[in-house]
């Protein structure tokens, strides 16, 4: 293991001790979270026998899954692939993945890298000054700028540092960031097509700016099932008040079936949607209820004998399961006071984006695979030195805690951590040019992002901007080009991952997308 | 091919003629049938070699196409490829059987290769003289003979010919009838997505007639709740949803299109007017432009409205409203939507691939997919969508009651206008009379008050003379504090006294005057400008900050509409300008319609002509600082005076009106001759509300009324989205499929291959809608038909219901398939027709039980040797409990509804978004009533499968997960429905836990259950019991869940007890499957 939790950070430090004996996660088995026949073992339900189960493996690809390319199902369901159609039958893993599961950190509303990472400092003596037409060469402006009578240089008005071996430069805004420099892997030169708020997201999370595409996440929980029984493969979780809007086709699953979305934890309520029992209704009678529903499917299961009847049985099972298992996730009352105190204060008042990340740590420790968290408020169009810093100060200390909480853990070197807005914000004013006061617009050209753990290369910075952070002066890296990345890390092949729909075999990466070799360790 | 060097192909001879005499003694054994090139050898070149070799012209290497007869079979330059009956002499076997390993096909780096099977295929089929075949989805549909079967007793019409004579050929046998309740309960769910009640259900048992079955489908087929299912599949297919779809998801109002689309199932009409109007209703007729509010549909024809309602089909698409979006991005987005959704409908093909480039796989090149797009792209709409209400075009849509009201109304007031005009003279001689009246010593100011929101006299104080003006919703209601640093000084003004301004005092009025960009207003001062200067304003102080403002800039008068400057505001100016030192009447009126054409601005009450600067105001212009005269952008000097604000955009003659500073009796001593029209207006308007004869006031008074009730009721009229021709637009080839890339014009047309001798072509939307229909067309009728299969039987006939492209599936039963399309067009798209007949065949009413041997031989019950059964879609499985415990509202029709969701499922991910949950009967509607909202689903709905509506969707999964067991279990929608379910078994089950617990399962089930069922809802029964009466206070609670009001004689314990038990009920797998 290569895991550098072993250096210290100012932290962790404490937490070294008792973190060693956090025990191993636990229910890690490859059995698919849903639309899957387990075995019931509960003590209280009716066998099913042999060849209804068998039956229903077939029932299953065929009612949920186009073909056998899920391996999830075909490791769990031996699945034959001449009984499938599909000509996507490759396994997956299809080599040794470096990651085994993704935590990705969505700053929606998109960060300004010229106000965090991408330090310019040339532009402090442009201040004020017109951004030449040689850098802007043309490229489209949103609506809201294109009008404007001038676009003057804005430097940020934030100090920048060098930190760790790797002297990565991150301003003062990141304090807790920087502490982890190290183990950041840098992509300076992300860009993406979309220059617009909704089409952006949806492009960086499904590889298409227009609905109805399969999001990341839907397409590893497809492609290599779940790790654990109780929980799903698969959740997504909110944080942030106000700011750009997100849309459940984020972690929606396009046109594979509904089973492959996130399981949305909620902030307020039920942390999943209708998992209380209603008022009136004790566990002892839902566990009497279930039983009697149990038997009452099995006469019919017996009577007509259609595997689907036994799914459904197993699935109310895994309900139940999923009544107890998810409470006991989200209540971090086991949690040590040094975990609290990393995470910060927030964490302690859910839907926040520190309650957030511990949340994410559990579910990772629990076994599942990907975890989206997504936080608002990043848009900054205008006041963006007096707004940001809130932005930061929301994000930052919890973001630097998963890092060193995993990393204690021995599970950031199979963790993939990823931080990105969906795209950058320009280098000129939006607006009014103040002495203290500036704006930023969209900036689909260029921007930053931060991937840790998960077997990229730590402590490095890929790609280089031009002295305005407006182009690209060396190693552009497509948003398939990241997607392919990720994929390969979790030990897929980009090209390989298919679902044929609508004539077509669809992929994450549609038809481009490299490796970028660089960026994996 | 033409370049391989021959002296290679000699060398390699030998290796070829191994592997075919191999694959000759294969074939005895295997392939002893005839090979057919587009059942078994299309699918193989489709899938490996049209990438480089198909359709798309720039990726097509060595200028080969397999998809083409005579390229594949002979090259440019005359040499043969295939050699019909000789596969070693022919090019294209050599390649792919690695005869020339150079060349070999497909190429190793390809990722793509044959397997031993399909090159052995390809084989036997050139040694069986290569036969060429269209695919066969592209060629018109024959209708086939009926086979002749020799088990008339099972079959009953055409489809069970086929049905059957396939199963002989399988060797197999179909299963008996399923039993009577199992078979109403499928009927029943199938054609209106309700359970039979228990009375249908005694009914079919009790007729022992040969028609029974018949009269069940013919009761359904006319019952409203037909409409309604088959609604939804359709709104699944147009992408129907009551939002816009993307970032803050708006809403829009598409509901009358979508009842148009319930009556039009109801009504039977036939499947090629359903297609034609909903693709180009609006040009069946001629109809008027429609504006930006849409009235000119007011007084159309019911046909003719009707017409144009249907064509929102294709502005059901997703809008873009994101500040800052390029228009022409998304004007191309939506255009684009709707190409490829009226081709995934009717035409079953995915020709959006060849947005980009010619098609991969199937001959449409890029070209044809413009050429479909130029029929779409005339209407006028900008790219940039409203965020809230509707985006232009559309039209008022009354609906039946409120054309019956309009009608009335308009008679009325006709009738009372013209009594109106013969009472003039009257008026007039006793207006003179009152005219005289008035003394000359007096001075007694009257103008308009209706709407009147602020009335600052400025007559030496800043109050507000509108004390106790009733605010509307919009505005806020904080009293007036006027002031003003330093005290302003008053001078003699326009009527009574002025405020003057310095240009470093201002008067800050207070909370007043706070207006929205969807109200009507009207702002009014006179004004003795000395200079530039803001008159008016509620906004930001700083330039271009969010508000309005009315103010004088280079000697014009400027309106300032903003919420953002430069892409998110209405700018104006007038032409002509405002001399200074001089008293000019300043008003503008602005009517909440979003553009500056909603905007006039007056001088002196007339009306001026005006420069645009900008005209996009998307979002809010209300600001929270307080009204201020003489400051906003730059401060005023000169004087201001009689500042006025209604709350209303007022029509040009009342703004005459309060353009006019004489006293009555000034204008009274003037010579009539000497008036202008505005003093006459003023003058009547005063009498007619003030000083009039009774009869002629209440005569004036009524028509007021009667007109003022019209507006009230146009206002009440939804709006739809409508299609209509514009200024025809050049359409453009786009290279890349990118917006800013156009390359050549391109005309109207239809795709090559699927023209057919019948049709010349298509100029127009409306020519292509009705080729779609046209006899012949390969594609329509076979797609239509397999939708109408799949409702039935859970699959479609050919199972790529989105596909019948030459990557998707070949038809299961090819005859049956073509003889249900042509027979849908003999008898003229009869929908029921054909819905009935395919419900009428023995196929369809077979059991669904699975044998063990069954499940084996056909897992997929492809052949059909049993009945269909599935998971029922979200929409039944909702509106099933809610028949079924006597909850439901069936009410046709209306705005959509609200239903129970979980608190903050919106403001969560999305800012000022709340969800407020509909009360009484509205939350017990049918399920296709439900609000859609785009980026955030109804969640219940959507664990159970429906589509987001964000596009076309043919198809949902049917997934099985344990998020459905949580909905059905614990939502609020299905807790309530069990405790009605309950009150239902308790009252009209009977006494005893058997009589009750059948109650139960007949309503849901529509069948008895079984002595070993009894017995578990015995035991069941006791033991919830029991835990009721230890916890009556759990009962309490569980009975209390739903708006529903419960009885009062109820005893809690027992309800509760029932509850739970209707719950489980609610919960079994037959109860969310139809079988």
């Amino acid at each position: 293991m290569d895991c550098s939790c072993q250096r210290d950070f100012e932290f962790g430090r404490n937490s070294h001790a008792t973190l060693t004996t956090v025990s191993a996660p636990r229910a890690v088995c490859a059995k698919a979270f849903r639309g899957c026949p387990v075995k019931v073992s509960s003590s209280d339900m009716h066998p099913v026998s042999e060849y209804v189960t068998a039956a229903n493996r077939r029932s299953v690809l065929r009612s949920g899954v186009i073909g056998c390319g899920a391996a999830a199902l075909s490791s769990l369901m031996h699945c034959d692939a001449a009984t499938a159609e599909s000509s996507s039958r490759a396994e997956f893993p299809q080599f040794t993945p470096k990651a085994k599961r993704v935590i990705h950190l969505c700053q929606s509303g998109a960060p300004s890298q010229l106000d965090l990472f991408d330090w310019k400092p040339g532009l402090r003596n442009r201040r004020g000054m017109e951004l030449p037409k040689s850098v802007i060469q043309g490229q489209r402006f949103t609506g809201m700028t294109k009008d404007q009578a001038s676009f003057p240089v804005a430097p940020t008005t934030f100090e920048f540092r060098q930190h760790g071996n790797s002297g990565a430069w991150m301003s003062e805004l990141l304090p807790y960031t920087a502490r982890v420099a190290d183990e950041l892997c840098f992509v300076k030169t992300l860009h993406t097509d979309a220059i617009n708020h909704d089409p952006a997201i949806t492009f960086i999370q499904t590889g298409s700016s227009l609905a109805g595409r399969p999001c990341m996440g839907s397409w590893l929980s497809y492609g290599l099932g779940s790790m654990n029984e109780d929980l799903p493969a698969f959740v997504a979780m909110t944080s942030g008040r106000s700011g750009q809007p997100l849309y459940d086709r984020l972690w929606g699953s396009g046109f594979l079936p509904t089973e492959y979305s996130a399981v949305k934890f909620r902030r307020t309520g039920d942390p999943v949607l209708y998992l209380s029992n209603p008022p009136g209704i004790s566990a002892d009678l839902r566990r009497k209820m279930l039983n009697d529903l149990s038997r009452l499917n099995e006469i019919q299961l017996q009577q007509q004998g259609d595997p689907e009847i036994a799914a459904r049985m197993t699935q109310y099972e895994m309900a139940a399961r999923m009544q107890a298992s998810v409470p006991d996730l989200v209540d971090i009352s086991d949690e040590p006071q040094h975990i609290l105190d990393l995470y910060g204060p927030d964490c302690r008042t859910p839907g926040t984006y520190a309650s957030n990340c511990l949340l994410a740590r559990r579910l990772a420790e629990r076994g599942v695979r990907f975890v989206q968290l997504y936080h608002r408020g990043w848009d900054h169009h205008a006041k963006l030195p007096s707004t940001i810093p809130d932005l930061c100060a929301q994000t930052d200390q919890p973001t630097s805690a998963l890092i060193q909480d995993l990393c204690a853990r021995g599970m950031l070197d199979d963790t993939l951590v990823i931080w990105g807005g969906e795209f950058g914000r320009t280098v000129y004013c939006q607006g009014t040019l103040t002495e203290t006061d500036f704006g930023r617009d969209h900036h689909p050209r260029c921007f930053t992002i931060w991937m840790a753990g998960g077997g990229v290369n730590r402590g490095t910075t890929y790609g280089e901007t031009d002295d305005f952070s407006y182009n690209i002066a060396r190693d552009g890296v497509e948003v398939h080009d990241l997607n392919a990345t990720v994929m390969r890390l979790l030990g897929i092949d980009h090209t390989k991952l298919t679902y044929q729909y609508q004539g077509r075999h669809h992929r994450l990466t549609d038809v481009h997308g490299n490796v970028v070799e660089q960026l994996t360790g | 091919m033409n370049d391989s060097p021959l002296q290679c192909v000699h060398q390699n001879r030998s290796v070829a003629f191994t592997l075919i005499a191999g694959f000759a003694f294969f074939a005895d054994a295997a392939v002893a049938k005839s090979v057919d090139f587009d059942r078994d050898i299309r699918p193989i070149l489709s899938d490996n070699c049209f990438q480089c070799h198909g359709p798309d012209q720039e990726q097509r290497e060595a200028d080969m196409r397999l998809d083409r007869k005579a390229s594949a079979f002979t090259s440019a330059d005359g040499n043969a490829r295939i050699v019909p009956g000789k596969p070693d002499e022919s090019e294209l076997f050599r390649r792919i059987t690695g005869a020339v390993p150079e060349v070999q096909m497909p190429p190793p780096d390809s990722g793509r290769s044959l397997t031993t099977r399909q090159i052995e295929l390809i084989g036997e089929w050139i040694t069986q003289g290569a036969e060429w075949k269209e695919h066969w989805s592209f060629v018109p549909p024959v209708r086939p003979d009926v086979p002749k079967v020799g088990d008339k007793t099972w079959s009953r019409n055409a489809v069970d010919a086929f049905v059957l004579s396939r199963l002989k050929r399988e060797g197999l046998r179909p299963s008996a009838e399923a039993d009577r309740p199992t078979m109403i309960r499928r009927v029943t769910l199938d054609l209106t997505g309700l359970p039979p009640t228990p009375e249908d259900v005694d009914a079919f048992l009790a007729d022992e007639s040969e028609k029974a079955w018949e009269r069940v489908i013919d009761r359904l087929l006319k019952s409203s709740a037909y409409g309604e299912r088959m609604a939804v599949r359709w709104l699944d297919l147009a992408r129907y949803a009551d939002t816009s779809g993307y970032q803050n998801d708006g809403a829009r109002d598409m509901w009358r299109w979508r009842d148009w689309v319930i009556n039009a199932y109801n009504d039977n009409m036939p499947f090629d007017q359903f297609t034609i109007r909903q693709l180009a209703g609006d040009m069946l007729q001629i109809v008027p432009e429609p504006g930006r509010i849409g009235h000119g549909s007011l007084d159309l024809d019911a046909v003719t409205l009707n017409h144009w309602i249907a064509s929102g089909f294709n502005r059901n698409h997703r809008g873009n409203s994101e500040g800052g979006v390029d228009p022409e991005e998304y004007q191309v987005e939506y255009v684009v939507d709707r190409v490829d959704t009226t081709a995934t409908v009717w035409l079953g093909l995915s020709i959006g691939c060849a947005r980009c480039h010619d098609h991969k796989y199937d001959p449409i090149s890029q070209t044809e997919f413009y050429q479909l797009f130029a029929c779409f792209n005339n209407i006028p709409e900008n790219g940039r969508a409203l965020k809230q209400g509707n985006s232009p075009p559309y039209i008022k849509a009354p609906t039946r009651s409120q054309r019956k009201r309009l009608k009335k109304l308009n008679r009325e007031i006709a009738a009372l206008r013209q009594q109106w005009n013969q009472s003039q003279p009257a008026l007039n001689e006793a207006q003179s009379v009152w005219e005289a009246s008035l003394l000359p010593d007096e001075s007694t100011h009257w103008s308009l008050s209706d709407g009147l929101r602020v009335h600052l006299k400025l007559d030496g104080d800043l109050e507000n003379a509108v004390a106790d003006a009733t605010p509307r919703e919009s505005e806020t209601t904080a009293s007036s504090v006027a002031e003003a640093t330093p005290a302003p000084t008053f001078i003699d003004g326009r009527v009574g006294k002025a405020v003057q301004l310095n240009g470093e005092n201002f008067v800050t009025v207070g909370d007043v005057g706070a207006f929205d960009y969807m109200d009507g207003v009207t702002y009014s001062a006179w004004v003795r400008a000395e200079s530039d200067g803001t008159i008016l304003a509620r906004k930001k102080p700083e330039k271009d900050g969010q508000g309005y403002s009315i103010g004088v800039q280079d000697g014009h008068v400027h309106v300032n509409l903003i919420n953002r400057w430069l892409d998110d505001c209405i700018r104006l100016s007038t032409v002509g300008s405002l001399p200074f030192s001089q008293w000019h009447h300043v008003a503008v009126t602005y009517d909440g319609t979003r553009q500056a054409a909603g905007v006039t601005v007056y001088i002196d009450g007339q009306a001026q002509a005006v420069n645009v600067h900008f005209d996009f105001i998307n979002q809010t212009f209300a600001s929270m600082e307080p009204l201020r005269i003489g400051s906003g952008i730059t401060d005023l000097q000169g004087a201001v005076d009689d500042v006025r604000i209604f709350a209303r955009s007022l029509p040009a003659k009342d703004v005459g009106i309060i353009a006019t500073s004489e006293s009555l009796e000034e204008l009274a001593n003037l010579p009539q001759s000497d008036r202008t029209v505005f003093q006459q207006d003023l003058l009547q308007s005063c009498f007619l509300e003030t000083a009039a004869p009774e009869p002629l006031r209440k005569l004036h008074a009524r028509l007021s009324v009667m007109e003022q009730q019209k507006v009230e009721l146009v206002e009440t009229v939804p709006t739809v989205m409508v299609m209509y021709e514009g200024e025809p637009r050049a359409t453009r080839r786009l290279n890349r499929g990118r917006f800013d890339q156009p390359a050549e014009e391109v005309a109207v047309g239809i795709p090559e291959i699927l023209m057919s001798d019948a049709t010349s072509g298509a100029s127009d939307r409306l020519e292509v809608a009705r080729w779609l229909v046209s006899p012949n067309h390969p594609l329509t009728a076979r797609v239509a038909v397999n939708r109408y299969w799949q409702m039935f039987f859970g699959e479609g006939l050919v199972s790529s219901m989105e596909d019948f492209g030459s990557q998707g599936s070949r038809p299961s039963h090819p005859q049956l398939l073509d003889w249900l399309a042509t027979e849908f067009m003999r008898v003229d798209w009869n929908v029921k027709y054909m819905h009935k007949t395919i419900a009428m065949s023995s196929a369809y009413r077979q059991s669904s039980m699975a044998s063990e041997f069954l499940l084996q031989r056909d897992s997929d019950n492809e052949l059909l040797a049993r009945g269909p059964r599935f998971r029922l879609a979200a929409e039944v499985v909702r509106d099933q409990a809610l028949a079924a415990s006597g909850l439901l509202h069936d009410k046709v029709g209306g705005p959509s509804v609200k239903i129970y969701q979980p608190d903050g499922l919106w403001s969560e991910i999305a800012s000022d978004t709340v969800y407020e949950t509909a009360t009484g009967k509205d939350l017990y509607r049918r399920s296709l009533y439900t609000y859609w909202k785009r980026t955030v689903g109804p969640p219940s709905m959507m664990t159970f499968d429906a589509s987001t509506r964000e596009m076309c969707t043919v198809r949902r999964a049917r997934t099985n997960t344990p998020l459905q067991a949580l909905a059905l279990m614990n939502d609020v929608t299905y807790v309530e429905a069990s405790r009605a379910l309950a009150q239902r078994m308790i009252q009209e089950g009977g006494s005893t836990v058997d009589d009750r617990f059948a109650r139960g399962f007949r309503l849901v089930l529509g069948r008895q259950p079984n002595y070993e069922e009894s017995r578990i809802a015995q035991a069941a029964v006791a033991r919830y019991a029991k835990e009721f009466e230890n916890n009556p206070e759990a009962a309490q609670q569980l009975i209390s869940i739903g708006e529903s009001a419960v009885k009062n004689d109820t005893n809690a314990e027992e309800l509760a007890t029932w509850t739970a038990v209707a719950s489980v009920i609610l919960n079994l797998d037959e109860t969310v499957t139809r079988r």
